[in-house]
């Protein structure tokens, strides 16, 4: 995977260019520019994702508290991405079973049901990409997905967004329309994605907080959350959130590359 | 003579003429001859329209900055000593965006659409590097 990411490109390493956290950073600079968004809208991201994985035993952040000093304290890594604009680097797994709705009303688990499934691949490298602030795949492959599942965004009760950079949640949630370019800082405020929320994304703490599974860490915890397994961070009254009937789910690939969202609705 | 420790660019049939084109000070670009388009990194067929006939063109050297990011982490032993640098993406007049680097002012004053020049880095007896400079 690390050889994979580091090789990608083929003349960027002789200027000092690599991996995915500088291409990453490369976008998020690009949309910094246009739309105004950066470090006041990602720490929103990065606190409150971290408030979810204090709910979640099996987090790696579990005991570890994130204020917005912390934050901002934190080091540069590739400047405009300080620590904690990165994922967790992880061992681990995690698996979900698909099957039909007939066959899974027999089973043990309540089970829930895909919605919804759209798909987005407006691919182009980060060196020749004239969009690179956006509109990434989400855009049409949100909306895709919500004409799929026969609902509006606004039936949407949570998300689970792939959260390889703080970033990336910032402009997903941008393209799936829920704010538009340059609310974003003012979206985030005030706790909208944290516990108690009206918005909770990322509630097991997500890639930055709590594991890195790749597209698992987010669509594990929709089906978790649907079927009401989820402790201490179980949307609901408990979490002062709304209990959950439709979750959007999404997977990133590439720099920003290729979408793909998933609604799951309580059975 | 001291040995480069940085990468070095993978340099192919297609890119060839790039490269070359550095050492002697010449930023080189393949321009479609069916729709126009100047285009990097090089490639057998235009991305725009699929057409393989192409001329090699000498850009001017003049851009913009379409994006860029500031390392405060070496990935690699040869860029420790660099610390902090500057990447990024620059939009030559002629159109191609292609990685670089951005010297001779500050990392704090680097932004988006700065207007910038090329500069040459001859690293090697066999390698320049195309970096930019504000204007």
């Amino acid at each position: 995977m690390m050889t994979m990411l580091m090789t990608l490109g083929q003349d960027e390493e002789a200027f000092g260019h690599f991996g995915a956290t500088g291409s990453y950073a490369l976008a998020a600079r690009r949309a910094m520019h246009e739309f105004n968004t950066g470090p006041e809208t990602w720490k929103h991201i990065a606190v409150g994702q971290r408030k979810w994985a204090n709910l979640n035993p099996l987090a790696m952040t579990y005991k570890r508290t994130m204020s917005d000093d912390d934050y901002m304290n934190a080091r540069w890594l590739v400047e405009p991405f300080r620590l904690f604009d990165n994922c967790l680097v992880s061992d681990g797994g995690r698996a979900y079973i698909v099957t039909t709705a007939e066959r899974a009303r027999d089973l043990k688990q309540h089970p829930v049901l895909i919605a919804g499934l759209g798909q987005h691949n407006p691919a182009d490298f980060p060196q020749s990409a004239t969009f690179l602030a956006g509109p990434t795949g989400a855009k049409v492959a949100g909306e895709a997905a919500l004409r799929m599942a026969d609902i509006t965004r606004d039936d949407i009760d949570a998300c689970q967004i792939y959260d390889c950079f703080t970033y990336t949640v910032d402009i997903t949630l941008q393209d799936y329309g829920f704010f538009k370019p340059g609310e974003n800082a003012d979206w985030f405020q005030g706790g909208t994605i944290e516990p108690g929320g009206r918005m909770p994304v990322n509630t097991s703490g997500g890639q930055l907080s709590e594991a890195y599974f790749m597209g698992l860490t987010p669509i594990t915890e929709g089906v978790m959350q649907l079927m009401g397994r989820c402790g201490e961070r179980q949307l609901g009254p408990q979490t002062g959130t709304k209990e959950p009937e439709n979750i959007l789910c999404s997977d990133n690939g590439g720099i920003l590359q290729c979408n793909t969202t998933i609604i799951l609705r309580r059975a | 003579m001291t040995t480069y420790t940085k990468p070095i660019p993978k340099i192919n049939a297609d890119s060839r003429p790039f490269w070359e084109g550095c050492k002697a000070h010449e930023l080189r670009f393949q321009k479609c001859n069916k729709c126009g388009h100047v285009r990097w990194p090089p490639a057998i067929i235009c991305p725009e329209c699929h057409e393989e006939d192409t001329v090699w063109i000498t850009a001017a050297g003049h851009g913009r900055v379409y994006t860029y990011i500031v390392y405060h982490i070496a990935y690699h032993p040869g860029f420790k000593g660099d610390l902090p640098y500057v990447v990024a993406i620059v939009e030559l007049a002629e159109g191609p965006h292609m990685f670089t680097n951005i010297i001779g002012c500050n990392t704090d004053e680097v932004y988006c659409d700065m207007a910038v020049e090329v500069v040459w880095d001859d690293v090697t007896a066999e390698l320049t590097l195309p970096k930019f400079k504000p204007v």
